[in-house]
């Protein structure tokens, strides 16, 4: 490779980050639709988190509600609409960085596993009422009592400022 | 030129044959996506019919909220639902037993021991005179974890790397991990040391990073820092605020009696080396990492004692428009015979972008990396280099990548600059 097509390579490529920053990103796209809430089980000694705690959650960086009760994260399968707007708003990720996220967290020997994949709103329901330290997020229409909905950044979901949505 | 031409058309057709395998056939991805707009379809409607039966949204959510009069044990707890609505009682006693067939599925057993594998194919070439172009087999790496109870994790990873008699094996971390909380990890075994970031961000699997090759301060097999430390570690998250500190804290043998590798049988010099890495994730900036590490040993070589300081520093923006890392360390030796105190230095910048199109599967890169050793340094060969790489890395499924890159880098003042070209498919399974 010569000098100059080194330098035309370059020219190039220095042109290309301004178009790159102007495309939209897939991950940021809005869509309508019912407030999802999080919900915990019932003993779960959190009832406020901020986005970025409840991030810090997802994450898995923050891995433990107290010393002796471990997160148990749970996330509905592709195309739910929970799962989609937990993508977009809290993780900020695609759906395949999301699992690439999770190869890489526990390769890196900082998780033992990935977040549980849950098909149903009533599977949801059922283990989160049932693991202690289990931690959802579904469509507020169907919170039904005996789980603990957690308010985000000081709102509940119907509230406007709420930021799951 | 024409060589390297056909190999690249060659590689660019396997891709397309492989993006078209891996897709399945049109029917029945009609199919599937037909069955989950319907089960989609189903859900809203019950959830409106729901919606009309009961209370507004925030009536539900306050009353889920109330403490329960009749608070059941968690075991009990997945049956209450079905407790609670009407039904003829063989149907409530199935559902039931169904109920809590789920949960107890979805509980974590122990010991839950998961396999991960990682391996790459390359293809290499150089301008380089005496290095031959072509393939070759790069890491096969099997990465385990298991859970062995909620409180206590074990993590390894072996690798298989061929060899020009046979394959080598090589045990690249082996840990037991005891979690107290999210404040107080403590784990005795075999790391990758925490100095930086490259070096514990993306370990052995090359799918894991964005670019084919490490950077050279990092690469397996050197010593500019020791990649591998064998010791206890304790680490966690530090109460910080926004701040969103964490750390790592560990002792162990330092380097071997060749610097490039662990004292995995044992320290050759009854002199514990040790470790502490402070990183940042400030609440506020969602993808900053900023950290800084130091690195404290004696070394011995040849009968003769060093003492080896590094301290080092990283700031990285790990979204992936833009990917930005960048991260220097430097090595001090110092002779503990004659006093004589040398430093040596490296860094790297590297910048990726994720493009917006083809369902952002390609992401192009470049880094920029450079080391310096004085002349004067006792412990290091040289290890002087200057160079770019500038590649592309494709991502075919969410589960393997092609990638190709172009190197330039000068080893040494009036050495060559030598130019390469670089393939790499890399996956993990």
């Amino acid at each position: 490779m010569n000098a100059t097509t080194k330098r035309v390579a370059m020219i190039v490529w220095v042109l290309s980050w301004p178009l790159v920053a102007m495309a939209p990103s897939g991950a940021q796209t809005t869509r309508g639709g019912a407030d999802i809430a999080v919900v915990v089980h019932p003993d779960t000694p959190v009832s406020d988190l901020s986005l970025s705690d409840v991030r810090k959650v997802l994450l898995g960086e923050r891995q433990y509600w107290s010393s002796k009760l471990p997160v148990v994260l749970l996330i509905r399968a592709p195309v739910a609409r929970e799962r989609d707007v937990v993508l977009r708003v809290i993780y900020q990720m695609s759906e395949a960085q999301f699992k690439q996220y999770w190869v890489a967290k526990i390769f890196r020997a900082e998780a033992a596993s990935p977040p549980k994949i849950v098909y149903s709103n009533d599977m949801q329901y059922e283990l989160v009422s049932a693991i202690p330290g289990a931690i959802a997020f579904m469509d507020a229409r169907n919170v039904r009592p005996g789980l603990k909905v957690l308010r985000v950044d000081g709102y509940l979901p119907g509230d406007k400022e709420y930021p799951l949505r | 030129m024409v060589r390297a031409s056909s190999i690249l058309t060659v590689f660019l057709l396997a891709a397309g044959a492989v993006r078209a395998q891996s897709s399945p056939p049109a029917d029945q991805a009609g199919e599937v996506r037909m069955l989950l707009e319907r089960v989609q379809q189903l859900e809203k409607r019950v959830t409106e019919l729901e919606a009309r039966q009961a209370s507004p949204q925030a009536a539900t959510i306050s009353a889920a909220n109330e403490p329960s009069t009749q608070q059941l044990p968690a075991h009990q707890a997945a049956q209450a639902p079905a407790a609670a609505g009407p039904g003829p009682g063989q149907h409530q006693h199935e559902t039931q037993e169904q109920q809590a067939a789920t949960v107890q599925q979805m509980e974590t057993h122990y010991p839950s021991l998961q396999i991960r594998g990682f391996g790459d194919v390359d293809f290499s070439a150089t301008d380089q005179k005496g290095i031959p172009s072509g393939f070759n087999l790069g890491q096969l790496d099997l990465h385990l974890a298991s859970a062995l109870s909620h409180k206590v994790t074990y993590f390894g990873e072996i690798t298989f790397n061929a060899q020009p008699t046979g394959y080598t094996v090589e045990v690249e971390r082996n840990i037991i991990r005891y979690d107290y909380n999210d404040y107080f990890k403590l784990s005795f075994g075999r790391y990758h040391t925490p100095v930086g970031y490259w070096n514990t961000a993306f370990h052995h699997g090359a799918w894991l990073q964005t670019t084919i090759s490490r950077p050279d301060m990092v690469r397996f097999g050197g010593t500019f820092i020791p990649v591998h430390f064998v010791g206890f570690l304790a680490e966690g998250n530090i109460p910080s605020g926004g701040a969103g500190l964490s750390y790592n804290v560990g002792v162990g043998n330092g380097r071997g009696s060749i610097i490039s590798r662990p004292g995995d049988a044992g320290d050759i010099n009854n002199n514990r080396a040790w470790v502490a890495n402070v990183y940042s994730r400030p609440r506020a900036l969602y993808g900053l990492q900023l950290g800084a590490s130091v690195y404290r040993d004696k070394i011995t070589l040849a009968g003769r004692d060093f003492r080896e300081w590094i301290s080092g520093a990283h700031i990285v923006w790990t979204k992936e428009s833009p990917e930005f890392l960048a991260e220097f360390a430097n090595v001090n030796h110092r002779a503990v015979l004659t006093d004589l105190s040398t430093n040596s230095q490296a860094f790297y910048v590297q910048l990726g972008y994720r493009l917006p199109w083809f369902e952002r599967t390609v992401k192009p890169y470049y880094r920029f990396e450079y080391t310096h050793t004085p002349l004067s340094e006792q412990v290091f060969t040289n290890q002087d280099l200057v160079g770019s790489t500038l590649g592309v890395r494709y991502d075919i499924t969410n589960y393997a990548a092609f990638k190709t890159e172009y190197r330039n880098f000068r080893r040494g003042i009036g050495e060559p600059r030598v130019n390469g070209w670089f393939a790499q498919t890399d996956f993990t399974f």
